[in-house]
């Protein structure tokens, strides 16, 4: 086995579409050390559209791998590095987190997960060569306008199929909808089903499922197979839409990071996915709406979290938990009276020790995410001490006296 | 122990790049390494393609603009 080569970055970034494209540009321009790590093409799932119209700020619209592009450029101006290969290996244990590639292992501080997803396909015959923009498609939102007037096919009978289907008939002429249970048995919730059911553009095929796809070049033929008597049967269509689950790329986080039933990654609406330091944004995560305008939210948040959190790492390794000298960190809230009325002591206390003490202060309205490094749930007017970088001690008194005695016994220890 | 091999595809177009690095794979032990520089934006999608589609591991490296390195891990 050839050794792995370590590299150090700020922050590394797993996948290349439009949520990690982003973060990169967040992280890059606030002057982070980025790399990003895309395993196809960069740009990612939305690069497989032919046509994005909803994108704000393209009124003539842009093809995804344009508008990636973009983002791709973007990212580079602000020094962003990228590398073309797999994450093979996650660990997120220690305070550097480590990104295993088969050449390297990415040393960082923070890691933001923008690993993205893929839609379940069928397996169909033929499948393979008319995916995305050549006639099967994933998505209502992005090629509904599209089929105006035509005839459109859809695959399954889950939540996303029906109202996909219900919002594809506002613009088909005509939705088919294939079923693989018995007539009248669907997975979708009761309120689709019933509306599903009355639509007058939406005719259901039970028990079926695709056994091919036709076309020359774009697709033009579902050829269906009755599971009950196994009959064949030829549907002319301008658009197959399979709605048949999307499987997010998580394989590798598990045991890293919380995955939901789902296997999505969790957040909170800051995209931390609860492991410090690691943030997750875009189609990976557990959301409403996969589309590259939420992705670039994502993004955005996940890339200003990122250097919030790394700044706040400085802060606390060089200042708060300094291994130079003893030192007391005072909790205080800048919307608690009392506490802040003490701020004025505690200096007087670190001057009258003429520099032999440090004082750090962390106003816990501000900066909770610095006392949540020290432990949970404090409150205003706590006094950590320290020596040698390390936490000795964690009080709740506060009189003059007793800080200085404290503080006297410290610098015997020293 | 595994060796590093370099080769210049520079100024080349498809699908010579592409034939240049299944001939120099043939020749390789498993564990070894190609690193396939090139400058044409097709062999960059093809020869990577390829190389996974055969289950080595690949990584593209954008050296300069418009230059590229495959580096090709043989892992059977």
């Amino acid at each position: 086995m050839r050794e792995k080569k370590r590299e150090r970055y700020d922050v590394v970034i797993i996948g290349g579409g439009a949520a990690g494209l982003t973060a990169a540009i967040y992280c890059g321009r606030a002057r982070l050390n980025t790399l990003l790590i895309e395993k196809g093409l960069i740009g990612g799932l939305a690069t497989y559209t032919n046509e994005i119209e909803n994108f704000p700020g393209f009124p003539e619209g842009s093809t995804g791998l344009g508008l990636m592009e973009k983002f791709h450029a973007q990212a580079k101006k602000f020094g962003v590095r990228f590398k073309g290969t797999d994450v093979k290996e996650v660990n997120f244990d220690g305070e550097w987190k480590e990104v295993h590639t088969f050449r390297n292992i990415f040393e960082s501080r923070a890691v933001i997960i923008a690993s993205g997803g893929r839609p379940r396909t069928t397996g169909a015959i033929n499948e393979k060569d008319y995916l995305f923009d050549k006639g099967i498609s994933f998505c209502a939102t992005c090629d509904a306008a599209a089929n105006e007037g035509k005839t459109v096919m859809i695959i399954g009978s889950g939540d996303a199929a029906i109202e996909e289907g219900m919002f594809l008939s506002k613009f088909a002429g005509e939705v088919i909808v294939s079923v693989i249970h018995d007539e009248g048995k669907m997975d979708c919730n009761e309120i689709a089903k019933e509306q599903g059911l009355n639509n007058p553009k939406m005719t259901f095929v039970w028990n079926t499922m695709v056994n091919a796809f036709k076309g020359d070049g774009h697709m033009d033929t579902v050829e269906l197979k009755n599971l009950k008597t196994g009959k064949m049967t030829d549907y002319k269509v301008d658009t197959c839409f399979e709605f048949i689950g999307y499987i997010p790329n998580t394989e590798i986080f598990k045991e890293k990071v919380t995955l939901n039933k789902q296997e999505y990654i969790p957040t909170n609406e800051l995209m931390e996915t609860g492991v410090p330091g690691i943030f997750a944004a875009g189609d990976v995560r557990d959301k409403e709406l996969k589309q590259v305008a939420t992705a670039v939210g994502d993004g955005a948040i996940a890339g200003v979290g990122t250097e919030k959190y790394i700044a706040d790492c400085d802060v606390f390794e060089k200042q708060i938990m300094q291994a130079e000298k003893p030192g007391f960190i005072y909790i205080y809230s800048a919307i608690d009276d009392p506490s802040r009325e003490l701020l004025p002591m505690m200096t007087e206390i670190e001057r009258s020790f003429g520099g032999k003490v440090k004082m750090s202060v962390i106003d816990i309205y501000k900066g909770k995410r610095l006392c949540d490094r020290l432990v949970c749930d404090v409150e205003p007017m706590t006094i950590f001490y320290t020596l040698n970088g390390e936490l000795v001690a964690t009080e709740t008194d506060c009189d003059l006296p007793h800080v200085e005695k404290r503080l006297n016994k410290l610098l015997a220890m020293a | 122990m595994s060796k590093e091999v370099e080769l210049d595809c520079m100024g080349e177009a498809c699908p010579v790049p592409l034939i240049k690095c299944e001939k120099a794979l043939e020749g390789m032990d498993v564990g070894d390494v190609l690193i396939c520089q090139i400058d044409h934006s097709c062999a960059m999608k093809n020869v990577p393609e390829w190389a996974r589609e055969q289950g080595h591991n690949v990584e593209i490296e954008e050296v300069d603009d418009g230059e590229w390195e495959v580096i090709i891990e043989k892992v059977k």
